[in-house]
């Protein structure tokens, strides 16, 4: 099996003040911790279990910044073979049909089975760079994916749906495959593997090198403008229900009937 | 396996090892775990087993409190076997995704908490802390510790120094963000790659300080340091040492009245692994209205709040009764209203258990730097 995992590297704004600078389009990062994109956490596991399981090598790619290479490094401590790291001011990072392509344009003249990544980013959450690839080129794909079982010629994959149902596809190789978080448990990258993975290729590679024309992933190829960042506004409001018990229930219940809840 | 030259057995020296079994004796875990550490000393003599002892649980119970370590009559220190099965685990990268995230968060970020590197310092917003750099002559540099900088509950300790010193007009400064974990639970988690890494890196690091002096106010940091820096250039205590000191010279002095029976807790890596059982003893005395009692198991003897040796991020197949809750209960047994500790992870574990007891009324676990902030805030 050849693989090729695709990574991000995302701040963690689970618990961090987020700021929108003046220019009203990005975010103070100053403050933030930025780690590997958890569904891509999952994706990399995977393909390290596939690896481990049916042989042949895993290709980490990530369109990111220098800061980045300790997630790509961890990625090969944990089984990853080689990596390409793409940077460019020249794409539009904000599209994720530009990334698609440039994540494509990496991949494309190589041989291949498997393209993985997560299903979702934890920074913009467009959960599209996944499908876009897989049309970018021209292979089958399956997205929500949290079991992967690899047969002759074709994957045999559960994807979750909503509302607790699981729907189980088997598809045709190559084929782009977005991971869902759960499925596996990430494995953890010790120190001395981190070190011994310095020596495993890292190329860092921008659009020229990559034959991809700046003009198609670029800003005037995108169709999406980011027009505005903006926190919203908090509209909820609590109210504390005060009385006996009996008193209580009937005002909470009248509350929810008005309401139209109940 | 043990990835150097070293067999296992040279390592952990097992073959000085009698098996007179003190160590399971005094191993205060064995109440609630079916953690045997003499047997697991004898076992890793051979070699091919190491892999299949590595695989059971229990090796996650120990707590890293020490009391095996000082009750062996021949100098060794059983503990460190289990360290060093749970290091071929963490080698293998198969370790519960607490511990993963606690170790990961400590290379990224240079705490356990998952905190950005960048908000170590936001518990000095509000305070007029002094902080140096590499270089400047200080005579107290001050180590905050991760939980202590980033926990709410337990930043009190800091803000209170600062409080102190500052009135006191003692000469210190802290480190800003760029402090980074001592490896405590690092070592503890059998993380000995990251471990190494950190002491090479902090050596370093503190080393550019020109500084008489380094005072933690963890005690996890304090024997971390004692234990395992070698070349660190400045003596490292802990702060209820610089305190007693302090006290004794008559530059500080406490107003008020506490009014209270204050039993104190020997944390493991303060009493047990540093040797300081007098100095917050007397700095609790020092506090006027202080009726200091003492547990049945102190000092030496203590019991371990099952805080250390990387529990806060494993949970044990242990059962029965916290021992957090048993020391809970012995307290209010001798009539305490205030546990006092002077460690972030007592505090956390005790309070848990005070909490889970339902004792809130009638008793409290403090911080000796709570108390002493109480009193600083008067005078």
């Amino acid at each position: 099996m050849k693989t090729f995992v695709c990574i991000k590297y995302v701040p963690d704004t689970s618990e961090a003040e987020v700021k929108v600078n003046p220019d009203g389009i990005t975010v103070d990062q100053s403050r933030f911790s930025f780690d590997i994109n958890d569904a891509d956490n999952y994706a990399v596991e995977e393909s390290v279990l596939i690896k481990e399981d049916k042989g042949g090598e895993v290709t980490v790619l990530s369109i990111g910044p220098k800061q980045s290479e300790v997630m790509i490094r961890m990625a090969m401590a944990k089984g990853c073979d080689q990596a390409v790291r793409v940077e460019d001011d020249r794409i539009a990072a904000h599209d994720p049909l530009m990334v698609a392509r440039v994540l494509a344009g990496s991949i494309k003249g190589q041989e291949f089975d498997l393209v993985l990544t997560g299903c979702y980013a934890a920074d913009d959450g467009h959960m599209a760079t996944g499908v876009a690839l897989a049309e970018e080129l021209g292979v089958n794909h399956a997205s929500m994916v949290n079991k992967v079982e690899v047969l002759d010629g074709k994957v045999k994959v559960h994807r979750e749906l909503e509302g607790g149902l699981a729907e189980v596809v088997e598809i045709e190789l190559p084929a782009v495959l977005t991971i869902q978080t759960g499925g596996n448990e990430p494995r953890y990258a010790p120190i001395r593997g981190i070190r011994q993975a310095q020596k495993k290729e890292l190329n860092v590679v921008g659009l020229d090198d990559l034959g991809i024309d700046p003009a198609e992933v670029g800003v005037d190829a995108s169709q999406v403008v980011l027009e505005q960042l903006y926190i919203p506004e908090i509209e909820a409001k609590a109210e504390f229900i005060e009385g006996e018990p009996e008193e209580k229930a009937e005002k909470l219940a009248s509350i929810l009937v008005k309401g139209g809840l109940l | 396996m043990s990835t150097d030259s070293q067999t296992f057995t040279e390592k952990y020296d097992l073959l000085g090892c009698i098996q007179c079994g003190r160590c399971t004796g005094g191993c205060p875990v064995t109440v609630r775990a079916d953690l045997n550490v003499r047997q697991f000393v004898n076992n890793a003599y051979f070699e091919e087993k190491l892999d299949e002892l590595a695989r059971l649980a229990e090796i996650w119970d120990c707590t890293a409190c020490h009391t095996c370590a000082v009750r062996c009559p021949k100098g060794l220190k059983p503990l460190e076997v289990l360290i060093g099965l749970r290091s071929m685990i963490v080698e293998s990268g198969k370790v519960e995704p607490t511990v993963r995230d606690a170790l990961q968060s400590v290379l990224l970020e240079g705490n356990p908490w998952e905190k950005a590197k960048a908000t170590r310092t936001d518990w000095m917003e509000g305070l007029d802390v002094k902080t140096v750099g590499p270089g400047e002559p200080v005579e107290n540099l001050f180590f905050v510790c991760c939980t202590i900088a980033y926990d709410p509950r337990v930043q009190a300790v800091a803000k209170n120094m600062v409080k102190l010193l500052n009135k006191a007009g003692i000469d210190y400064g802290f480190i800003a963000e760029d402090e980074t974990c001592c490896g405590s639970e690092v070592f503890a988690l059998g993380e000995e790659g990251l471990f190494e890494m950190l002491v090479e890196d902090s050596t370093e690091y503190l080393n550019e300080f020109t500084a008489e002096r380094i005072v933690t106010l963890s005690p996890h940091c304090f024997t971390t340091y004692n234990a395992h820096y070698p070349d660190l250039k400045s003596p490292v205590i802990h702060y209820t040492q610089l305190l007693d000191s302090l006290v004794a010279e008559g530059k500080i002095s406490w107003k008020g009245d506490l009014e209270k029976k204050v039993v104190f807790h020997d944390p493991c890596y303060l009493g047990k692994q540093g040797g300081v059982f007098d100095e917050p003893r007397r700095l609790l005395k020092s506090i006027p209205g202080v009726e200091l009692l003492e547990f049945d198991r102190s000092r030496e003897r203590s019991l371990c709040c099952e805080g250390g040796g990387g529990k806060m991020w494993v949970e044990s197949e242990a059962h029965g009764e916290r021992l957090a809750e048993t020391r809970i209960k012995d307290a209010r047994e001798l009539g305490s209203e205030i546990v006092a500790v002077a460690c972030p992870f007592c505090v956390l574990t005790l309070e848990d258990a005070l909490k889970g007891l339902g004792y809130e009324e009638e008793m409290r676990v403090a911080e000796i730097m709570e108390l002493l902030g109480e009193f600083v805030e008067e005078q």
